[in-house]
């Protein structure tokens, strides 16, 4: 006798898919705003204008949510102006190196040869240091202020985009239709525009949210040794490290600032690895 | 093997040719198992053969005879390392990337992957219109037209189609978009490298009965390049088969399936499954493995597989030779041509 | 049995009257009825993705005997791969669900739990796949590969084990088999590879051998080898055989039966003599005739299917073939119901040839 095959089948949901992406994206959207808007918005002090009386309030204080530091200054203006100068930091240092370096991966990828060989040798020498020691030379030669340190965190960032760029070239450059476009009597140039720097793209994307993690990282962790954004600019890493020596009795001024810096991090972290994922499964 | 223009008696005065190659060699290195480095594999030793105008030249063989490296050498994609590859009347290998541009024009390839070969990124309408495009051909409107026309031809309809993404498409229509570009500027010959090899049967059939339609319309030679030797007869005026690098027999189509002269081509014949008949044992005496073209065997490259081998095969490369008209072979001891039985 | 059957498949859309057949009639040479090894009654199988159903295979019906061979023909969507997928166990349990009865000697194998669907994979059941170099593992010697088929399934010792791999490899007729034991994959040619690939599937002896496409992608001279090679380990072994493919040359020269698919459903399913004879459906006759066979005179337009292969997330109603036919009519909008003739061959068609 053939029993009744039952069959137990249950779909998973589906609306869960897409949080991955817009809880991070949501966090960080609201981080910018925060940070380029909120004290206009909130009519904040300034970052530097406390006063010696208000010094090291704890958190919820009246007129200071977050408190201030040693010398005064409301800790949550410190913040969000120092995520001004976090976030054009590493917005900065990402798009120089996804300019150049992907540049310089695409035309030695798709060139190979002495070229090839060249660029690649040079950028690796870079690539080779540690890059908080390399950001801390470049300061210091230069001197210590936010285009500085932008071009600094770049020497780490120029050669970790080529590398991707490069990768992704080559394997581009076997493709039937870069292949078929030469055949139609596209010159070089036309190739590499027209067809291999589209796709080029958008892997350097999702690398590119990760890199704008990495260098704000470097450059909190620059300030916070003093050879970054100088005192008084108010930076997550310099705010960080003026209130070291309070830890006990005014935790607010290290732990304000890195709250914002880890949800900046963790967000984008999250969010590259999301679309990344997304990408991939396409 | 070089076909000597006095033993073909239908030789054409050189320059009537649409192509003609002479003695093509095409040389990659390779690194052996062993770790030894500079390896040398011929994979292409010495083609010679002529398309003329309107002509479909069929070249089958199976994989690792060369064919495909074949066609890229006479696309220049992949330069030869001796030979002449002359179309209409210039020799190719001659020109610079440059001076290539133009001949490009009139010498296009489709290849065996649709989908690899068009940017996926790209709209059909934008990946037809490219080649008008880099050789500066009209203005928009004109290139419009023209795209529309170029769809038409190859059966699509520019407002369904021409808004899409390749993977919006299927493999058959993808291969349509493909051949429509390659038409854009109007080529003389085209080069067909196992273009339909990749596509399911029913729509291998409609692939294969557009590209006899263009070949009406547009008075179009092709170089059809295939495994399948059903499906090259059907297509071609002329076949060739190759073997390890060189053109073992080469003859009008129907007649090198009636009565094939080289014991691979028979061997090739018997191996095709049908669908009324029995299994032949031919290819039994195939040997279970093919040579690699690292190190071919000496003399008759077949000699190997083939049951008729003797020594003479095993000393001496055998040259082609024309036994009837148009029907050469590259063997010490073709198949009789006189006494064999028609197939059935 | 039929009755219980039939009542319960209302949202099938090509209704089965399983007439039980008996395919041993025509076809041992022994002349005894064999006893039915692989019994698939109407099976189906739904895929939920994202956004919608898509029923891949839709009531497929047959049964093979020890010795005999039945081929599955369809082109790509037409759910054959699936199928084999499907009796395999292979299938993502989140996404696929499997209705209707797979059964190994009386048992139903549906049922089973993974672990205890493993005691059959390999052993008593094989899937020999189409790309040997995707299945085979190219960092280990295919001796020790085909070794480790062994002792998954029993307690042998390593030399043991040794000597039936050499045997195995022989039985395949791979030459100096003592030598290529200890080679790599790619050193192996396509031919061979496969060759490694059956003979792994042989390691146990199994009963049944579904074989997937198994010489798409080798050579016109290489394939004949291996179909013949797969012939005469059929008859020494006495398996059964499923073998699924889109080449119908292939079936009409290697199958006893023939089952041919389209959008997941049996179109037309016979013995091989009798098909070929007399096809029924539209869609058999035109996959034959679009096929350039070496008696097709050249430059002769094939007669072509118009249309393209179906979508299984968006089928017309009715017949799903109806589209590309180019006998369709009114009545193709309805499902044909499948019928069976009485020498026990089927087909689902209004307007049958």
């Amino acid at each position: 006798m053939l029993a009744e095959r039952v069959s137990n089948f249950r779909q998973t949901a589906q609306w869960r898919r897409s949080l991955d992406i817009w809880v991070p994206a949501g966090i960080l959207i609201l981080l910018v705003l925060a940070c380029f808007f909120g004290p206009f918005i909130f009519g904040l002090p300034g970052p530097n204008a406390g006063s010696l009386l208000d010094a090291r309030l704890p958190l919820f204080s009246a007129g200071h949510i977050f408190g201030t530091d040693a010398i005064g200054n409301d800790l949550l203006s410190r913040a969000l102006y120092g995520g001004q100068i976090s976030i054009e930091v590493g917005l900065g240092s990402m798009l120089i190196g996804f300019v150049v370096g992907g540049s310089l991966g695409v035309i030695g990828g798709y060139r190979g040869g002495i070229l090839d060989i060249v660029i690649m040798r040079l950028l690796d020498m870079f690539l080779a240091f540690p890059s908080i020691i390399l950001a801390f030379v470049v300061a210091t030669f230069l001197g210590a202020n936010e285009i500085n340190v932008i071009f600094a965190i770049s020497f780490f960032t120029v050669p970790a985009f080529a590398r991707l760029a490069r990768a992704t070239t080559l394997q581009l450059r076997e493709r039937g239709f870069v292949i078929a476009t030469r055949l139609l009597g596209a010159r070089e140039r036309d190739v590499l525009i027209r067809h291999v720097v589209p796709n080029v793209i958008p892997s350097l994307m999702t690398y590119g949210l990760l890199t704008v993690a990495i260098a704000m990282f470097i450059e909190a962790a620059l300030s916070f040794l003093g050879l970054g954004i100088p005192a008084p600019q108010p930076s997550w890493g310099s705010t960080i490290a003026s209130g070291q020596q309070y830890l006990s009795n005014a935790p607010a001024i290290v732990l304000v600032p890195s709250v914002f810096l880890f949800t900046a991090v963790a967000s984008l972290n999250s969010l590259g690895n999301a679309l990344r994922t997304r990408i991939e499964s396409q | 093997m070089s076909i000597s223009m006095n033993e073909h008696p239908h030789s054409l005065a050189s320059g009537e040719h649409l192509l003609e190659v002479r003695d093509l060699v095409v040389e990659f290195a390779v690194r052996e198992r062993s770790g030894v480095k500079g390896a040398k594999v011929q994979a292409v030793s010495g083609l010679s053969f002529d398309i003329s105008p309107g002509e479909t030249l069929g070249v089958v063989g199976e994989t690792g005879c060369g064919k495909s490296t074949m066609a890229r050498a006479v696309m220049q994609a992949a330069r030869p390392k001796s030979g002449e590859v002359i179309f209409e009347g210039q020799d190719l290998t001659k020109l610079s990337n440059k001076d290539l541009q133009d001949v490009r024009k009139h010498l296009q390839i489709i290849f065996q992957d649709p989908f690899s070969s068009v940017d996926p990124r790209w709209r059909v309408k934008n990946i037809i219109e490219e080649p008008l495009i880099i050789h500066g051909a009209g203005n928009p409107e004109e290139r419009e037209k023209r795209v529309t026309e170029l769809l038409d031809l190859v059966g699509l309809d520019i407002n369904i189609h021409g808004n899409r993404r390749p993977r919006e498409l299927s493999g058959g229509q993808c291969q349509r978009v493909a051949i429509a570009r390659a038409l854009a500027l109007s080529p003389r010959l085209m080069v067909c490298d196992e273009a339909v090899s990749s596509l399911d049967v029913s729509i291998q059939a409609q692939i294969l009965n557009l590209l006899i339609r263009l070949r009406q319309e547009l008075g179009l030679s092709y170089l059809f390049i295939a495994h399948d030797l059903a499906v090259v007869k059907y297509l071609s005026d002329r076949v060739a088969v190759m073997y390890l690098g060189r053109f073992c027999e080469i003859g009008p189509a129907e007649l090198l399936y009636l009565q094939p002269l080289h014991p691979y081509t028979t061997a090739l014949l018997d191996a095709i499954p049908n669908t009324g008949g029995h299994p032949s044992k031919h290819h039994e005496e195939l040997g279970i493995e093919a040579p690699s073209p690292i190190n071919p065997p000496s003399g008759c490259r077949y000699r190997t597989r083939c049951p008729r081998a003797q020594e003479r095969c095993a000393l001496e490369e055998p040259q082609m030779r024309f036994l009837a008209p148009g029907h050469g072979v590259a063997c010490h001891f073709p198949n009789n041509s006189n006494t064999s039985e028609p197939r059935d | 049995m039929s009755d219980q059957l039939s009542s319960r498949t209302t949202d099938s859309t090509a209704a089965v009257n399983p007439v039980q057949v008996d395919l041993a009639g025509d076809r041992t040479s022994s002349g005894a009825p064999s006893p039915t090894l692989l019994e698939v009654r109407d099976l189906r199988v739904n895929f939920h993705l994202q956004r919608s159903i898509v029923p891949a295979v839709q009531g497929m019906t047959f049964s093979v005997n020890a010795g005999q061979t039945i081929g599955i023909i369809g082109e790509s969507g037409s759910g054959k791969s699936v199928t084999a997928r499907a009796i395999m166990g292979l299938l993502p349990k989140k996404t696929a669900e499997v209705l209707g009865s797979v059964r190994f000697e009386g048992k139903e194998l549906l049922d089973l739990s993974d672990r205890e669907m493993r005691q059959h994979r390999g052993k008593n059941i094989v899937l020999v796949f189409q790309d040997p170099m995707r299945s085979l593992n190219p960092t280990m010697r295919i001796g020790t590969q085909i070794a480790e088929a062994l002792h998954s399934h029993q307690k042998i010792t390593r030399a043991d084990a040794h000597k039936r791999v050499v045997e195995l490899l022989q039985m395949v007729r791979i030459p100096s088999a003592e030598q290529r034991f200890h080679e790599y994959p790619h050193q192996l040619s396509g031919g061979m590879r496969q060759r490694v690939m059956i003979a792994m599937a042989l390691s146990c002896g199994p009963k049944v051998m579904i074989a997937d496409e198994p010489t798409t992608a080798l050579d016109v001279t290489t394939q004949a080898q291996i179909m013949e090679l797969l012939r005469e380990l059929q008859r020494e072994l006495n398996m059964a055989v499923v073998l699924i493919s889109h080449d119908m040359g292939l079936a009409a020269m290697y199958t006893d039966e023939v089952a041919v698919m389209y959008a997941g459903r049996v179109v037309e399913q016979a013995t091989t003599k009798r098909l070929f004879k007399h096809v029924r459906m539209p869609y058999t006759r035109a996959l034959l005739d679009s096929i350039p066979s070496l008696d097709h005179p050249s430059l002769e337009p094939l007669s072509v299917i118009k249309g393209r292969p179906p979508d299984l997330s968006a089928l017309p109603p009715g017949c799903p073939f109806s589209p590309r036919c180019h006998f369709a009519q009114h009545k193709c909008e309805e499902s044909p119901i499948l019928e069976t003739t009485e020498d026990g061959d089927r087909f689902a068609c209004w307007f049958p040839l």
